[in-house]
């Protein structure tokens, strides 16, 4: 998977770069719309991650340029939270997605999925870690074919932590995805806490669930 | 006791106490005129009479020094009296005989003057003279009946007469004391009435000729600039920082993320990573509130969805139904009356009921209840929530709303923007907001649309 990162802030791409480089994704940096209209003039990308502030141009018109010259590629764009986030809703910008800044890593990488998934129909819309099934298009779980009732947060939760496997997710991380969208005045509640041990409950009446571990201190991790 | 609730704090207008000074400031003048009156009239009367009569009586001397006294002077006593028949007038003459006995002076008196054997109230002027070494005592009367009769017919009529000067000059005072009054009634109602914000208010100029009423509008017009530049530039300010911010933070959240990954560190320095990233999204949730509310106040945000509340709150209990089970704490929604509410803003709505509830969650007892009832109350569509929680000091009522207050110091959740962020939200979409809160029973919140 080819990735063109347009961020004129240096240290920010640097960091994107390295976090997709160890998902596996080829990654090029652009730091201007010069360059980054150069490099989509030569190469070909899966992914486009594009910051609108740009120097030198505005990158609502390197995003029109792009799907001018057919670039069939998957357009995220990254906002400092509020800039246009109304305007992009309302607007036909072309755009596959949007992240207000800042952002968590494991965030957009969720979000690239879900772009492939609804873009190129991945293979199986359904995750297994163990003998559990996650599907994801009806959002549910099951072991066997038994399904496991959960509520909607903890399946996002599970689903979050089967896309990360075998990484530690924070708890911040999970928090963020979770009420992420909603701004409230509750940043370090027990919530995550919670939610993980009713999940577990849930899953280990039919299963053993060693391989969710708990990363003391730090948060939780899917092994498989 | 009602007249007395008249003067209660701000019970009157400008207009209305000038109407009422004036209307007694005349009506004491007429009763002073009206007591000063008679005495007027009387002094009035009396000194035309006196003169009249130190006029006729000087003709009698001079008659008496022309043609002698014996021509008027009939009878045997050498006295005179002369009447007419309705003994209204009259003169006398009478020699003074024992001149040494005589107190007879120059005066003018009211004496009741006996002719014919009726007394009859005159004005006498008596004037002795001497005449052949005889003294005489001239007396010259008129009668007094009607001066009464005069004295209360000009009272009358001098009542009538002024009671109509002050009714019109009332009517006039009052006429030109609004046409006075608009402009400063203009300034109070387009100037003065409550407005959301600085940027909302009317800088129209109110015509006037009054310099006063010149002179306050062009101030309070002048204050209000500066009320709304300083505004303006705070919230830019506080748009531009918090825009600022944002970089920053993304570099180090996803450094931290980076770095977190990598794992081959040691415990110790994962738990501190992570505290790190802790510390740093909730430095990153102060902006973005902080970032909200100001880009709401500057009308950054459009109102243009279409939305039923009910379903709303519907989503919001759900959405947060984990919490509510985890402190078993028992979420009702009566729907007794429902709204589809346009124009607004969705995201933002739910932000507003999502912190709402949070908080009656948040700050409920262990097992308690929140009740939510939509409703019509007085023909407005009312969102009620009631928690059963720990409630609010009614000292601490008036500030929640303001920024950065946190009412339960002890508590380490929070940073004080929940409540401003649900009052902004609510005044975007003009909703009330009104609270209501006993400590150790509870606290209702109530959205008024």
């Amino acid at each position: 998977m080819n990735v063109l990162i347009v961020e004129d802030e240096r240290s920010l791409s640097h960091e994107m770069e390295i976090y997709l480089t160890r998902q596996n994704f080829n990654c090029d940096v652009a730091f201007n719309g010069k360059s980054a209209s150069d490099k989509l003039h030569t190469n070909n990308y899966d992914f486009i991650l594009l910051d609108l502030g740009l120097p030198d141009m505005d990158g609502l018109d390197l995003l029109k340029e792009a799907r001018k010259m057919g670039s069939e590629a998957a357009i995220i764009i990254l906002t400092a939270r509020g800039e246009v986030e109304d305007k992009i809703s309302g607007l036909d910008s072309g755009a596959d997605d949007y992240i207000p800044k800042p952002f968590s890593l494991a965030e957009l990488q969720s979000r690239m999925q879900a772009i492939l998934r609804r873009k190129h129909g991945l293979k199986s819309n359904v995750m297994t870690v163990q003998d559990f099934e996650i599907d994801i298009s009806n959002r549910t779980v099951t072991f066997n074919g038994a399904p496991i009732n959960l509520t909607k947060k903890e399946f996002d939760l599970l689903h979050y932590l089967c896309l990360h496997k075998n990484r530690v997710l924070t708890r911040i991380q999970l928090t963020e995805h979770i009420w992420g969208d909603v701004l409230e005045d509750d940043y370090e509640s027990n919530y995550i806490d919670v939610h993980v041990k009713n999940l577990r409950k849930k899953l280990s009446a039919h299963a053993p669930t060693d391989w969710f571990e708990t990363v003391r201190g730090v948060g939780y991790r899917i092994n498989s | 006791m009602a007249f007395l609730m008249a003067f209660r704090k701000g019970a009157l207008t400008l207009q209305v106490k000038f109407a009422l000074y004036n209307a007694l400031s005349k009506a004491l003048i007429i009763a002073a005129f009206m007591a000063i009156l008679p005495l007027i009239v009387e002094k009035v009367v009396y000194d035309h009479i006196d003169r009249r009569l130190t006029a006729r009586s000087d003709r009698v001397l001079l008659i008496i020094q022309r043609g002698g006294i014996d021509d008027i002077v009939l009878e045997q006593d050498c006295s005179f009296e002369s009447y007419n028949i309705l003994k209204e007038d009259f003169v006398a003459i009478y020699p003074i005989l024992d001149p040494t006995k005589s107190t007879s002076t120059f005066k003018i008196d009211n004496e009741a003057w006996s002719i014919e054997g009726e007394k009859l109230e005159h004005r006498i002027i008596r004037r002795p003279f001497t005449y052949d070494n005889q003294l005489y005592e001239l007396n010259i009367g008129e009668g007094i009946s009607s001066i009464e009769e005069l004295k209360s017919t000009i009272q009358k009529f001098s009542f009538w007469m002024m009671l109509g000067v002050v009714i019109i000059s009332i009517f006039l005072d009052l006429g030109f004391v609004s046409l006075l009054m608009r402009p400063l009634n203009k300034i109070i109602g387009n100037k003065l009435k409550p407005v959301p914000s600085p940027s909302s208010f009317d800088f129209t100029e109110v015509p006037s000729s009054t310099f006063e009423f010149n002179r306050l509008d062009q101030r309070i017009n002048e204050m209000m600039h500066k009320l709304r530049d300083a505004f303006q530039i705070e919230k830019e300010f506080i748009s531009n920082v918090s825009h600022e911010l944002q970089t920053p933070i993304s570099i180090i959240q996803n450094r931290l993320e980076n770095i977190i990954i990598e794992g081959n560190l040691s415990e110790d320095v994962m738990i501190r990573l992570t505290d790190s990233q802790r510390t740093l999204s909730r430095m990153s949730r102060i902006i973005k509130a902080l970032l909200l509310i100001s880009q709401i106040e500057n009308d950054q945000y459009i109102k243009t969805e279409s939305i039923k509340i009910s379903s709303l709150i519907n989503e919001v209990a759900e959405e947060i139904e984990d919490r509510t089970n985890q402190r078993e704490i028992k979420l009702m929604v009566n729907v007794d009356a429902d709204l589809e509410y346009s124009p607004c803003n969705r995201a933002l709505l739910f932000t507003m009921f999502f912190n709402l509830i949070n908080n009656a969650i948040k700050y409920n007892k262990e097992k308690g209840s929140i009740a939510i009832t939509l409703s019509n109350h007085n023909d407005k569509f009312q969102v009620e929530i009631k928690d059963t929680g720990i409630g609010i000091e009614q000292n601490q009522l008036g500030t929640i709303f303001d920024r950065f207050i946190r009412l339960n110091k002890n508590s380490a959740e929070g940073f004080g923007l929940g409540l401003p962020i649900v009052k902004t939200i609510a005044s975007f979409h003009q909703i009330e907001v009104l609270v209501a809160s006993e400590a150790g029973v509870g606290t209702t919140f109530t959205l008024v649309f």
